[in-house]
């Protein structure tokens, strides 16, 4: 069967109609001979992406026996969808059709109407050369594990672990630690965490692997081959997975003795979390020779600078804890320096409200030096001022878990320059990380109190519910990039450029291959192929030259 | 189709739309209420978002494009939710559809029945900075493209000249039909989500910022759409006498104390309002009246530092109270306590970051949903569990600024959050 295209035009009312010659456009593209042995149809229409359009264009199809399509009208953004659809009800395949824009670029921009319609032919001459280049192709299934491995025990992991497990789906619990449980455990909330700790000891479809670390993963979204480590016996574990969460925590920067930070162990200078300790250990706040304080110092902000970042939770539990300290010593001064206040739930404020008018201090400064139990300052307006207080309690910014550089490398996910796993998209794909099915999620991601932390782990286990829906297959994305091996070097520089790690190298033949799996088709790799071998497909080169040779004619 | 596969969502900002993205994705059939004519919430009023300037439009557009185009989400646009019984797994509930007297399925979004017709009103959704007809849609780039037909303005509708059919005559399509009315639709749905976002304190209460007393001084979605390319000056910043600012002030906290909550968002859009200010105006002289920093992500102490250094003068405001203005010789003067000590300053205009609020209507819709309302009026959350997003009747989650103060990213999370609530439930 011979090629035989169908070129619609739409006239979208008055918006390409009133602004190009429809009838002087059908008529030129009609005439056009440069296409051999192949057959024009061209029809225009009041609007084809009304009810009646598509069935136009249905029809059409199907009675001239069309092999390709073209739809000159709006934007692709508008209706590509809609005349894929079309194709799809048609059985045509949708990669022999494509949608040029007679609206935005040409009707709508180029106030005379003999230029517009002059650039539309071109557009439009364009799109049925570059059709006739394009190639049939398929969307594939791959069978996808639903099962889902968590690394880390703490509070986002374990959330996270208890709201996906399922008699249909396992999910792997990690904890290097010999306990799950994670930082909340040193709080003071241990009711809390020691529930929800139970509840997942006590789940069947978790496995959990304490004293643990992730060995080794390739594959996919849907197809991971995870291999995992116990750190003490050295046996390790292998099995499947489709989805990855990183729930692996943060850390404190250790002020100690740093240059704003004077003070050692023997001085009554203790962490937020140190006084958490204390607090669940013995009830009650005091100093290291166990008498009560009678003044205290509140130093906000402690590493901020360093770090680059605010930490967010900080001035909400200074003021827990202040708090805590009225509650035990009505009468004792409590001085806060504060640099600027960060209290963002809508609850935090009243507490700090209620904390003013108790008496508690809040004195802004410019910055801060303790030494030992001093804290000397440099007030917001210049001013230089010296407080001794017989305990300082200090808030220390959280950064990221140790290791995370080397579990970022095996799982092919990027860290942002801060070294937390970096979201996919800030706004509006917040615990996507850049590997697909991989998320990041609590204090992993960035700073993180409990509260946000289970809210992104619920994140994640809605993103993998809807991704991957036990026995449901995943369809991955079709124009992809294929090496064309006769040309290939091996040089591998397409090995580097890859963001996605979705090309390696096969040893045996000496090239590169693409997993199509794992290809988004962004096209990056072409264009570093010294020796041109690599074809994105849908945009190859005959494609785009046959395009760009008339539009730009 | 059994009902434990149909969820309701009411409000279609971020977090309404990533609820229904998702939930489709799920298999659900989804049906999404908004009370305007438009779906996209208030993130598409501004040109750009923090802290990396990315285009709202850019960031949405999409994602409204795949709403309207989605098989398993049901959109009701100028609707809204006037009854709901029953309990998780079995709501039933009743929307009234306006009449948009504008067909959806025959309008193209061309236009050509805005110029003819002879009303002109004050379009609130560009801050009443501009004006539009009776048949109207809030701003270009409305999704759905369609206009709506104001029928308390429409001189045919209310009475006034029945023989206008101006708009009518107009149409190409044949999409107008004046003896449009509303529907009444009952459906049932297992799950609710409420989205139903915010509105912003009315500064004008607050007598010392001389809001709506003094033509300099704007609120900052006011200033939103000021510089919104699609806005009302097409993104040029002109004051209401037609002047371009030599001096702006920002005062940061603006009826903070007043609503008795940190709105979380403000400290960043009014660092990226001095930011953008001089971007375009590089020669003008800006203030940040502030009082604290509230930099509640990772990503935007760095923006706000380099605003800091670059773009604008940061006036600590000892007592947020104390900030006041005035006209003086056609200028605005600034007075607050510095230390303990008055100072002011002199500007051309002022922009207030007016704290968020419960949206407006938060009332009515969680009365009819039976649902609590925290003291400032927000949708509180079950209290026992940390991190819920179910409220107080099982079945029926929040998402987004309807349940506090948030940014986009939070907002999207919590929607998230909520699409797992729903799908857990529906696991049991």
């Amino acid at each position: 069967m011979s090629d035989k295209i169908g070129i619609f035009v739409c006239e979208c009312g008055p918006n390409i109609a009133g602004r190009v010659d429809i009838d002087k456009i059908v008529k030129e593209i009609s005439e056009l001979k440069d296409f051999n042995d192949k057959e024009l149809v061209v029809k225009k229409h009041k609007l084809l992406c009304s009810v009646g359009g598509k069935k136009f264009l249905e029809e059409e199809i199907k009675s001239n026996n069309l092999t390709h399509m073209v739809c000159a009208a709006c934007s692709p953004r508008d209706h590509d969808t809609t005349f894929i659809n079309v194709c799809k009800k048609t059985q045509m395949n949708p990669y022999l059709y494509t949608m040029v824009n007679i609206r935005e670029h040409c009707a709508w921009v180029i106030p005379d109407k003999e230029e517009a319609t002059k650039k539309a032919i071109q557009y439009i001459h364009g799109g049925i050369n570059r059709v006739f280049y394009q190639e049939e192709l398929f969307e594939k299934q791959l069978e996808s594990n639903p099962d889902v491995l968590v690394i880390g025990g703490g509070i986002a992991g374990i959330e996270s672990a208890l709201n996906l497990a399922s008699e249909e789906r396992t999910v792997y619990l990690i904890e290097k630690a010999p306990e799950p449980g994670g930082k909340t455990m040193q709080g003071s909330n241990l009711n809390f965490i020691r529930q929800k700790t139970a509840k997942l000891l006590n789940n069947p479809n978790v496995k959990i692997f304490t004293n643990t670390k992730l060995e080794n993963i390739i594959g996919f979204q849907g197809n991971f081959e995870i291999v995992i480590k116990n750190i003490i016996s050295n046996e390790l574990t292998e099995f499947m997975a489709g989805a990855v969460i990183i729930a692996t925590g943060y850390d404190l920067l250790d002020c100690k003795g740093s240059e704003y930070f004077n003070f050692t162990d023997k001085d009554d200078v203790f962490s937020g979390l140190e006084i958490e300790a204390l607090m669940s250990a013995q009830k009650k706040i005091v100093k290291k020779n166990g008498k009560a304080p009678s003044s205290v110092g509140m130093a906000h902000c402690a590493g901020r600078e360093k770090v680059g970042y605010c930490s967010k939770i900080c001035c909400n539990y200074l003021l827990k804890i202040s708090g805590y300290l009225k509650t035990m010593y009505p009468d004792i001064p409590i001085r806060h320096y504060v640099k600027e206040l960060c209290l963002p739930n809508k609850e935090n404020q009243s507490y700090y409200n209620e904390m003013k008018s108790g008496g508690v201090e809040f004195q802004y400064v410019k910055s801060l030096n303790l030494n030992g139990e001093t804290v000397n300052y440099t007030d917001i307006y210049g001013n230089a001022g010296e407080s001794a207080h017989d305990m300082i309690v200090y808030a220390q910014a959280m950064i990221p878990a140790s290791g995370s550089n080397e579990l970022a490398k095996l799982l092919n996910t990027d860290l942002d320059e801060f070294g937390f796993y970096k979201e996919a998209h800030l706004k509006i794909d917040p615990i996507s990380t850049s590997n697909d099915g991989i998320f990041a999620v609590g204090a992993a991601h960035g700073p993180a109190d409990v509260t946000d932390s289970v809210i992104q782990a619920k994140a994640a286990v809605a993103k993998i519910s809807v991704q991957l829906i036990p026995g449901q297959k995943i369809i991955p994305e079709v124009k992809v990039s294929e090496i064309l091996e006769a040309y290939c070097t091996g040089c591998q520089t397409c090995l580097q450029i890859c963001k996605y790690g979705a090309i390696y190298f096969d040893d045996e033949r000496a090239v590169s291959v693409v997993n199509e799996a794992v290809c988004r088709g962004c096209g990056n790799c072409v264009g570093s192929c010294p020796s041109g071998s690599i074809r994105s497909k849908h945009f190859t080169n005959p494609q785009l030259f046959q395009e760009v040779k008339e539009a730009v004619r | 189709m059994s009902s434990n596969e149909n969820i309701l969502v009411i409000g279609s900002g971020v977090a309404g739309m990533e609820a229904c993205i998702m939930l489709s994705k799920a298999g659900k059939k989804v049906y999404l209420v908004e009370k305007l004519p438009i779906i996209g919430g208030k993130t598409i009023k501004n040109e750009e978002t923090f802290p990396n300037l990315d285009c709202s439009t850019c960031l949405v557009a999409p994602i409204q494009q795949a709403i309207l185009q989605d098989k398993n989400i049901e959109v009701f646009t100028y609707s809204k939710v006037e009854k709901v019984s029953g309990q998780r797994g079995n709501f039933s509930v009743t929307i009234r559809k306006k009449a948009r007297f504008v067909s959806l399925e025959l309008c193209l979004g061309c236009g050509m029945c805005y110029e003819p017709c002879p009303v002109s009103l004050p379009n609130e959704w560009e801050e009443n900075l501009m004006e539009k007809k009776a048949v109207y849609v809030p701003c270009s780039g409305s999704l759905p493209n369609v206009p709506v037909i104001d029928a308390e303005k429409c001189l045919h509708l209310n009475g006034t000249d029945r023989s206008c059919n101006i708009c009518v005559d107009s149409c190409m399509f044949a999409a107008i039909d004046l003896d449009d009315k509303d529907q009444i639709i009952e459906i049932i749905a297992s799950e609710i989500i409420v989205a139903a976002g915010f509105d912003l304190y009315d500064v004008s209460q607050i007598d010392r910022f001389g809001y709506g007393k003094y033509q300099g001084v704007y609120t900052s979605m006011e200033f939103e759409r000021l510089f919104a390319s699609n806005g009302p000056t097409e993104g040029k910043i002109i004051t209401r006498n037609g002047k371009i600012p030599e001096s702006v002030a920002i005062i940061q906290c603006a009826g903070r104390e007043e609503s008795g909550y940190c709105s979380a968002i403000c400290c960043m859009s009014s660092s990226k309002h001095a930011h953008l200010i001089k971007d375009k105006l590089h020669s003008v002289k800006i203030y940040n009246l502030y009082s604290d920093s509230c930099l509640t992500d990772k990503n935007y102490q760095k923006f706000h530092q380099s605003v800091r250094s670059n773009d604008s003068e940061y006036i600590f405001q000892s007592d947020m109270k104390s900030v006041k203005v005035t006209e003086e010789e056609g200028k605005l003067k600034i007075s607050y306590l510095y230390g303990k000590n008055e100072d002011s300053v002199i500007v051309d205009m002022v922009i207030l970051a007016n704290s968020l609020k419960p949206s407006n209507g938060i009332g009515e819709l969680t009365e009819i949903l039976g649902i609590d309302v925290d003291k400032f009026g927000f949708i509180s959350v079950e209290p026992y569990e940390i991190g819920s997003v179910e409220t107080t009747k099982a079945g029926i989650f929040v998402a987004g600024c309807a349940e506090g103060p948030k940014d986009i990213q939070s907002s999207i999370l919590q929607a998230e959050a909520a699409v797992a609530g729903v799908l857990a439930i529906a696991k049991v």
